[in-house]
């Protein structure tokens, strides 16, 4: 067993924060809880050095603010698309759950979002479970086209249930200042606890990776049969990434209502800037890594930003048209995403080459 | 009651619609096994070329298809060979690049309209039969005549030609089919081609029927995944009758229950028969065990 | 050369000439020095003395042509108040604020606000990205000028920075009800409580809140609502609402919603071979595309609410005729929607708040704005200045039908250009 799960890690097709390679000979693994604390602490140091440095410039704490957002909640995303290899399209689904289910509880009754924020998560986290059990039989693109449907059917939901969602006319919270209220005055404030729910969805992710689910969740990627076949219970485990994912996901949606204060339909279910974003932000950073979000976030949401501001005296659309050229190459010259292009530059030398379940020899072990 | 007639001529006629964006598609995906986002935009793109044919050469569209189609096909090609084709080993970088295809495709689009939008057939899409107390659009007749022509077509192409049946021998099994000597490489651009010079010639068909904007293929997406889905990966007939379904079910949902909820309604059906029979009406049954692991 | 040089004659004159040369150079300098001192310090007194307007509108993205369109119009109105010496005694500046979506709303102004420090913002073609602008505005506590915007909720959420001079959707319907009622009916020779509508919406809020609206009023005036139908403005059929219309047999279709949809349901109306006699649109259905999409014959009769067009009359729109000549001199082209007139009109009423006010702080205008009563037909899209909790109620759509493929003013009465008259109604089909 212990070797099968060393294989499974074998074949990992990301890297992580070090090199994941196993000793020919022995199959201890190099990371220990205490050098990924270190690494966690360091690298949260880099992460809020931005924050840190660009607080007194509002026109950047919103876009830091929010690459946070973008990045934390694209953590999320891959833990069940990156880590499971589950594309998920339909990851809006949760993150409007987030979004509506706090304005709501706001603006009826009071209730502060501090308070609501991890009730409202579980609450999506049991959603997720019910509509991915029956899901989960598909592979493939079949899946990634089924949560697609879920995004669609609650747009349409959304727009007319308008006693619970506002409909079209979407809910809009007044401004109370208050750190009670999550409303701050202080845009950098905005900016800081966005950096914190970014470490806490990294933190989450790094937890996950390197418990059992986490290997579990790399065994289904790379063969979902033969992990079958070793006893993993494909389906609990599929659920359990999904349900976590789902729980970040949300509380991301809840973040993102307190920050803008308007939410409605087009906003939270337009696939390119929610649905689709979150795959894309993980996509380009690296999927599978702990990183790639993250890096995926804090490239392309600064650059479309500085697309759009430059060229919006140009014909309409010239920038996402740029965006979308530049993604194109992207996707062919980073075919494993930014973070991909550091391992292949700096990864060490004894990095098992990709193997295929055909090269890994019977018993075990790097190729 | 007495509409039923009515509601089902409208939803078969929609059907032929969507059957027609959708056969491209088909063959798209259960060749090349990918989710094309930008499916949408190829017909979108033939139907601003047959709007550029008809407004500057005065060439309706149910001739200047003839070029517009290929036309398209050929770009199809080119996005097979340059972006599909290099991208085979990572198929969530295929996701990604169709994405930024979309983008691209949908926002130089809109560059060159600047956002206007625009429409023919002022003159000739006004003709409608009138049968007795049924009226049918004669432009949508023609859309459902080509389908099913084109479907008719398809099947003898996959079924009694030998490239036709490289292609379903691709689409079965890809090791098998190179083990065979089929080139596979070749196979997809030949497919990818046929599917965008369907895309283009829905395109050419839908021009007279709707307003033509730089967004306008992301209405159809959907219901093309979701006709591709219900009828089955890799089958023709199946893409066909999925889409007649499709539109019948959405006609009597929107006539009977409400027309807003009509694309809900559909998209849930859509999702019992992934549930239930994944495999499609008339697919290859245990062709949702498909995983990313195929595309090497 | 060095013969030359020592020749005392010249070599003293050249000593001369290079004292008075340095004489002549630190004149030069000083001179220099001056003027450029002088000019910098204009410059910075002329920086001071501009009165920067921020422009909220979309200007990229599928929304640009019509942000740049209201911008223009906002443009002409600077242009003007600058050849009179500008505001306040300074020349007045637009810097354009590009929000394509609502959270592009926030940052932009905040940009606006902090970087280059507007005075207040003027806004904005789309109702959602004006909510959050405004809102944002509000916190920097700057003015909100909303000249296009017609959402309720924007001013229903009693925000204190934020002044519409422009209709709000509740005008849609009234002008829409009352052309039903005072144009419609007795063109069809009947009586209100006679007449049966169908009312066909898109179903986002903009839709959704005028059709609700005008159930009610038509309601109220006896007339009977048959069918109430909502569409997607992204729908590829609307043969079901039609079918469930036809059996209605409807006087009157009114529909409200955006460019594709209403195309869509023309065409569909006339494959079902369904014939209301009157056909009345609210807010597009007046572009080249409706006139493409259907031919001129099917759409001759066709009215369509909107903002008022450049046909009005001079006694209903003083200065509308003006304001054409002035957008075709700078921008060589026609106006590619009346947006740009409303925008403009609603800015002059902007310039002469401030100017009473004697200030641009909220608190001022406000206090000004509140007490305006200045009669309709000043400005030239038909607009007074009234303003009841900060909405002008002396804003108002006009309805207009094509005639020959062509957009004619038909409503209210006093709008209409001398010479041109009702036609096709009930509509010969």
């Amino acid at each position: 067993m212990n070797k099968t799960k060393d294989a499974a890690d074998t074949l990992s097709k990301g890297g992580t924060f070090a090199d994941q390679a196993i000793d020919a000979d022995s199959s201890k693994l190099i990371e220990t809880p205490k050098s990924l604390s270190f690494k966690y602490l360091g690298c949260m140091v880099l992460l809020f050095l931005p924050v840190l440095l660009l607080a007194r410039y509002p026109q950047w704490i919103n876009i830091v603010a929010f690459t946070y957002l973008m990045g934390a909640v694209a953590v999320a995303w891959n833990i069940i698309g990156g880590f499971g290899g589950q594309f998920s399209l339909g990851h809006g689904v949760f993150f409007s759950i987030g979004a509506y289910m706090t304005a709501a509880l706001f603006i009826n009754y009071g209730l502060s979002p501090w308070i609501t924020i991890f009730p409202i998560a579980l609450v999506a986290g049991l959603v997720s479970v019910l509509i991915s059990w029956p899901t989960f039989r598909l592979r493939g693109p079949f899946f990634a086209i089924a949560t697609l449907a879920f995004n669609e059917v609650m747009f349409v939901l959304a727009n007319h249930f308008d006693s619970l969602t506002g409909g079209p006319r979407g809910l809009m919270i007044p401004f109370k200042a208050g750190f009670a209220n999550m409303i701050f005055t202080e845009r950098s404030y905005y900016a800081y606890l966005m950096f914190g729910f970014a470490a806490f969805s990294v933190g989450v992710s790094v937890v996950v990776r390197y418990s059992r689910l986490g290997y579990y969740l790399l065994a289904v990627r790379e063969d979902e049969d033969c992990a079958r076949a070793c006893g993993i219970n494909v389906l609990n485990v599929k659920l359990s990434g999904m349900a976590i994912s789902a729980m970040l996901t949300s509380m991301g949606g809840t973040l993102f209502t307190m920050y803008l204060r308007y939410i409605d339909p087009p906003t939270l279910f337009t696939m390119s800037d929610i649905g689709v974003k979150f795959a894309l932000l993980s996509l380009i950073g690296g999927i599978g890594t702990i990183a790639g979000p993250i890096l995926g976030a804090a490239l392309i949401i600064p650059f479309e930003n500085y697309l759009r501001t430059e060229l919006s005296n140009g014909l309409p659309g010239s920038n996402l048209a740029v965006l979308g050229f530049l993604m194109v190459l992207a996707a062919l010259f980073m075919k494993k995403g930014i973070y991909g292009l550091f391992q292949e530059k700096y990864g060490k030398a004894n990095k098992p080459a990709l193997p295929t379940p055909m090269s890994v020899k019977p018993g075990g072990g790097a190729t | 009651m007495d509409q039923i007639l009515n509601v089902l001529i409208i939803g078969l006629l929609l059907g032929g619609i969507y059957g027609l964006v959708s056969i491209g598609l088909n063959l798209i995906f259960g060749v090349v096994r990918i989710v094309n986002f930008a499916q949408g935009e190829l017909v979108m793109l033939g139907m601003y070329g047959s709007y550029f044919a008809y407004t500057q050469f005065n060439i309706s569209p149910y001739l200047s298809f003839l070029v517009v189609a290929p036309l398209v096909g050929l770009i199809g090609i080119v996005i097979q060979r340059f972006v599909i084709q290099p991208l085979r080993a990572e198929s969530n970088m295929q996701i990604f690049a169709t994405f930024g295809l979309l983008m691209m495709f949908q926002n130089i689009m809109l560059m060159v309209t600047k956002g206007e939008a625009y429409s023919i057939g002022g003159e000739s899409s006004r003709w409608s039969l009138s049968v007795g107390e049924l009226s049918l659009s004669v432009v949508r007749l023609i859309v459902f005549v080509a389908v099913t022509l084109i479907t008719v077509g398809l099947h003898i192409f996959l079924n009694k030609t030998l490239t036709g049946k490289s292609i379903r021998a691709v689409t079965q099994d890809k090791l098998g089919a190179r083990a065979m000597g089929i080139n596979v490489e070749r196979t997809y651009l030949l497919t990818f081609g046929i599917g965008a010079t369907l895309a283009g010639f829905a395109g050419a068909m839908l021009t007279p029927i709707y307003s033509i904007t730089p967004g306008v293929g992301g209405n159809f997406i959907l219901a093309a995944f979701a006709v591709v889905v219900l009828g089955g990966l890799g089958s023709v007939w199946g893409a066909y009758l999925g889409g007649l379904i499709v539109g019948v079910v959405e006609a009597l949902a929107g006539y009977y229950i409400d027309p807003v909820l009509r694309s809900a309604v559909w998209f849930m059906i859509f999702l019992v028969v992934l549930m239930v029979r994944p495999s499609g009406l008339l697919g290859m049954v245990g062709a949702e065990e498909v995983g990313f692991r195929e595309q090497n | 050369m060095k013969k030359i040089m020592n020749d005392p004659k010249i070599t003293s004159s050249t000593s001369h000439s290079t004292a008075t040369g340095l004489r002549m150079g630190c004149k030069a300098v000083l001179h220099t020095a001056l003027l450029t001192g002088l000019l910098a310090f204009s410059g910075l007194t002329s920086a001071q003395q501009t009165l920067k307007i921020g422009a909220i509108n979309p200007y990229s993205g599928p929304m640009a042509l019509y942000g740049t369109e209201v911008t223009r119009g906002y443009e002409l109105a600077v242009e003007e108040i600058n050849k009179k010496g500008g505001l306040l005694g300074k020349k007045v500046e637009l810097i354009r604020g590009d929000a394509s979506t609502p959270q592009q709303g926030i940052a932009t102004v905040e940009q606006l606000a902090n970087n280059d420090k507007v005075d207040l913002f003027l806004g904005t073609y789309i109702s959602a990205i004006s909510l959050t602008a405004s809102d944002t505005a509000a916190r920097y506590n700057k003015l909100y000028w909303e000249t296009n915007a017609v959402a309720q909720n924007l001013i229903d959420r009693g925000l204190p920075n934020f002044i519409r001079s422009g209709p709000d959707s509740a005008a849609f319907s009234t002008t829409s009800v009352a052309t039903i009622k005072y144009l419609v009916a007795p063109a069809l020779k009947k009586e209100m409580k006679d007449l049966k509508v169908w009312i066909e919406h898109e179903d986002s809020i903009y839709g959704s809140s005028i059709a609700n609206s005008q159930k009610i009023s038509l309601e109220a005036l006896g007339a009977k609502v048959v069918m109430m139908g909502a569409h997607s403005s992204k729908s590829i059929d609307m043969n079901d609402s039609v079918l469930r219309a036809k059996q209605a047999n409807p006087d009157v279709l009114l529909q409200t919603g955006y460019v594709p949809d209403g195309s869509l349901l023309l065409r569909t109306i006339r494959d079902q071979g369904v014939k209301p006699p009157a056909i009345v649109f609210v807010g597009t259905g007046d572009t080249k595309e409706t006139l493409d999409a259907l031919g001129a014959d099917f759409i001759e009769g066709l009215l369509v609410v909107g903002y008022p067009k450049y046909d009005i009359s001079e006694a209903y729109g003083p200065g509308s005729k003006a304001y054409l000549k002035a957008y075709r001199a700078k921008y060589n082209a026609e106006p590619l929607a009346p947006q740009s007139m409303a925008a403009y009109s609603g800015t002059m009423i902007l310039f002469d708040s401030i100017k009473t006010a004697g200030s641009t702080e909220v608190d001022k205008v406000r206090a000004v704005v509140e007490k305006m009563d200045v009669p309709e037909s000043t400005y030239p899209s038909g607009y007074g200045a009234k303003f009841t909790k900060l909405q002008n109620v002396r804003s108002n759509f006009t309805t207009a039908q094509w005639q020959a493929g062509k957009m004619v003013t038909v409503f209210p009465k006093e709008a209409i250009s001398p010479g041109a008259a009702l036609k096709n109604l009930p509509r010969k089909q």
